[in-house]
């Protein structure tokens, strides 16, 4: 191992079982069999084993920031416990310099009826500090935790948000050589995030390696050089951060709108009444479902009445990945489609000049009402996907409208 | 887990405590818990202490358990039907003594096979040493036991019992109990996790046990047959000796308690071995 590697990782493999009494049963086995002294074949699967890591090799040098991304189940987790020592391997090796802090086991092993204060000195402990750092860096970690008078509370008695920001001030103050962090962001308020933000950078500044599980994009980006695309326990693309982030997106994009159409939640109040199609239209009246930013974007949503309904009205929603409503609009809402009746097939057209939203997959909900807005007769929740894409970067938001930036001085 | 190569670096490896010498596993586990006796310290004040933070009697309860534990003997005994032969002493006081070390011994057994079940919280999450726990759950049993012992020799003097100074070597004489109970049940609670019925099948004999053990009678009043088990039951020694030490101040049978200490001493060692070698493959079973 070099000089400057933190963390060296060989051809790492770790099977886990499928069923839960055979995972009892092989538990059994090798236990037995360790105890007895004879040897564990452990680069073998045995029946409903599978490897949850394959194969995986990576190294990580002082001072560097490695992001891992992929979808839930790909392995990403149990890669961070055997890292920490957690699970042993089954095939393969890890090397590891220095010592080792995991922002994973955010308040690990707090006792509700003690003190805040109490608490600090136990997880410490728990996370490897000894009695006069914990002491030193006491001030700061409640500083950092922001409890205020509650240190001396039992922590039973804080909030959920006091509780994980406690819990992850004492984490981040271990000062380890390698940081494992594994989606940290998802907690606190927005001033603390920051506060961490601005702690993970002082690290970074000091020399600290970080590994960084995450979902976030931007944050990967934005604190990683380097990037692991991890998919069924395999490596499926490892390099610069911005490159496979890309890639990544792409792919999860091109996924999505495979599945594009008959998705959903589709209730229908009345047989004769029904939604039978929705499509996404270019300017030049192809159905396509990918825009870039900004362009002209027109969907259609195709009807079908065996009887009269009177007044109807359209009401379309675009939703992001992340469930957000980035526009609703209804056909009635400022008098812009009135019409008596509708019989028989058709269509209406809802049409968005410049489609200023944010690079990303959408989803969109469809409903027709009679004559009130909750009269609704056919709903097709979340059924229809389309994806945005852009030529640059965008940083965070929901819309992304052409924009410069000027300097006066 | 991990063997040092340079000073800095740790390898993990598959089956790597398997390959680790017998001695050496040892002295890693010694070297753990030497290390970690800030992190033994904070996990008795969470489990002993902080236990009691919620209730009106606090650590009262304490000594509230043994005493109603002693007033049930006590009452059991007036109503007569228990026929215990010869015991030199005052019947109460005799089975006070033998139950209360009988319950030191199983304590010893309990704690540890709730060993890793005792850091479960963080077990899954942060790396440490587990020995540490048992060192924790043994602590935390020989507090609890204490209290109740300081009263039951209260209870003695009541009964007219005053023990032999020669109790100053009681912590001595209870550490074989200490290295059989802790040692079964630190392979039994490793092996319990994936086997979860092995603690139920070794409660029910432990149950059992203690009606083959010179406990709640004396060796007189036993069949030929029960006299035989007696006779082969290590705990037979090892319990009697720890009572005799205080009642008379002597142990009778010295060679068989030699022998049984030897003998549990040698579970104790085995056992960690074992559990050295078994319990990071449980780990990720806990679930």
């Amino acid at each position: 191992m070099e000089k400057d590697t933190v963390i060296k990782v060989e051809n790492l493999s770790k099977k886990f079982c499928r069923s839960l009494k055979r995972s009892m049963f092989y538990g059994t086995v090798d236990v037995a069999k360790n105890m007895l002294g004879v040897k564990v074949n452990t680069s073998k699967l045995r029946k409903d084993e599978f490897w949850a890591l394959d194969d995986i090799s990576f190294e990580l040098k002082k001072g560097e920031a490695l992001g891992i991304i992929g979808q839930n189940g790909s392995g990403k987790t149990t890669l961070l416990r055997l890292l920490n020592g957690i699970f042993p391997p089954d095939k393969g090796k890890i090397s590891l310099r220095g010592r080792m802090g995991a922002l994973i086991a955010v308040g690990a092993g707090f006792h509700p009826h003690m003190s805040g204060r109490e608490n600090i000195y136990l997880n410490g402990t728990i996370l490897g500090m000894s009695k006069e750092e914990i002491k030193r860096k006491y001030h700061e970690i409640v500083n950092f935790a922001d409890v205020g008078d509650f240190i001396d509370a039992p922590v039973a008695t804080y909030s959920s948000g006091m509780t994980v920001r406690l819990g992850f001030s004492i984490a981040i103050h271990c000062t380890p050589e390698i940081l494992l962090a594994d989606e940290v962001l998802a907690v606190g308020d927005l001033s603390f995030v920051l506060k961490c933000y601005r702690k993970i950078a002082e690290y970074r500044d000091k020399g600290g390696s970080i590994i960084l599980v995450s979902h976030g994009m931007q944050l990967v980006r934005n604190t990683c050089q380097r990037v692991m695309w991890m998919e069924y326990g395999k490596v499926k693309d490892y390099g610069n951060a911005q490159e496979v982030c890309d890639r990544y997106e792409d792919y999860m994009m091109k996924k999505d709108s495979q599945e594009t159409q008959g998705i959903g939640v589709h209730i229908n109040n009345d047989p004769l009444i029904g939604i039978t199609k929705v499509e996404f239209l270019n300017k030049k009246n192809e159905i396509v479902n990918r825009f870039k930013v900004g362009d002209f974007f027109k969907m259609r949503i195709r009807f079908d009445c065996k009887r009269k309904l009177k007044n109807p009205i359209f009401t379309a929603g675009l939703f992001s990945t992340e469930n957000v409503a980035v526009f609703v609009d209804y056909s009635s809402l400022g008098s812009k489609l009135n019409i008596d009746y509708i019989y028989g097939e058709g269509a209406v057209d809802l049409c968005v000049e410049n489609l200023y939203i944010k690079a990303g997959n959408y989803q969109c909900t469809v409903t027709l009402a009679e004559g009130e807005l909750m009269n609704i007769m056919d709903w097709r929740e979340k059924s229809f996907h389309f994806s945005v894409v852009s030529d640059q970067s965008s940083a965070d938001g929901m819309l992304q409208f052409p924009s410069d930036w000027k300097l006066k001085q | 887990m991990e063997t040092q190569i340079d000073q800095n670096i740790a390898v993990y490896e598959p089956n790597q405590r398997q390959k680790t010498g017998f001695f050496r596993s040892l002295l890693i586990v010694a070297g753990n818990i030497r290390k970690s006796r800030e992190l033994i310290k904070q996990l008795f004040v969470r489990d002993f202490i902080a236990v009691y933070k919620k209730s009106f009697l606090g650590m009262g309860w304490l000594f509230i358990s043994p005493v109603i534990g002693i007033v049930s003997w006590v009452l059991m005994n007036y109503t007569g039907v228990l026929h215990p032969g010869d015991v030199g002493i005052p019947y109460p006081a005799y089975v006070l003594l033998s139950t209360s070390i009988w319950g030191l011994f199983m304590g010893f057994y309990s704690s540890a096979t709730g060993t890793l079940g005792s850091g479960s919280a963080f077990i899954m999450q942060v790396k440490f040493p587990h020995e540490s726990l048992l060192v924790k759950q043994v602590a935390q049993h020989l507090a609890t036991f204490f209290i109740g012992f300081l009263m039951n020799i209260i209870v003695l003097l009541i009964f007219g019992v005053v023990p032999s100074w020669k109790i100053v070597f009681f912590p001595v004489v209870i550490l074989p109990l200490f290295f059989l109970g802790s040692g079964i049940g630190l392979v039994i609670g490793v092996i319990n996790v994936v086997a979860v019925e092995i603690q139920r099948i070794m409660d029910a004999f432990f149950g059992f046990l203690i009606f083959l053990t010179p406990v709640i009678y004396a060796t007189d009043i036993a069949s030929p047959f029960l006299q035989k088990i007696i006779k082969w039951n290590p705990l037979t020694y090892l319990v009697g000796g720890a009572r005799d030490i205080i009642v008379y101040g002597r142990i009778d049978n010295w060679d068989k308690f030699l022998y049984a200490t030897l003998l549990s001493l040698v579970v104790f060692i085995f056992s960690w071995r074992l559990f050295y070698v078994s319990e990071e493959k449980v780990i990720e079973k806990m679930i």
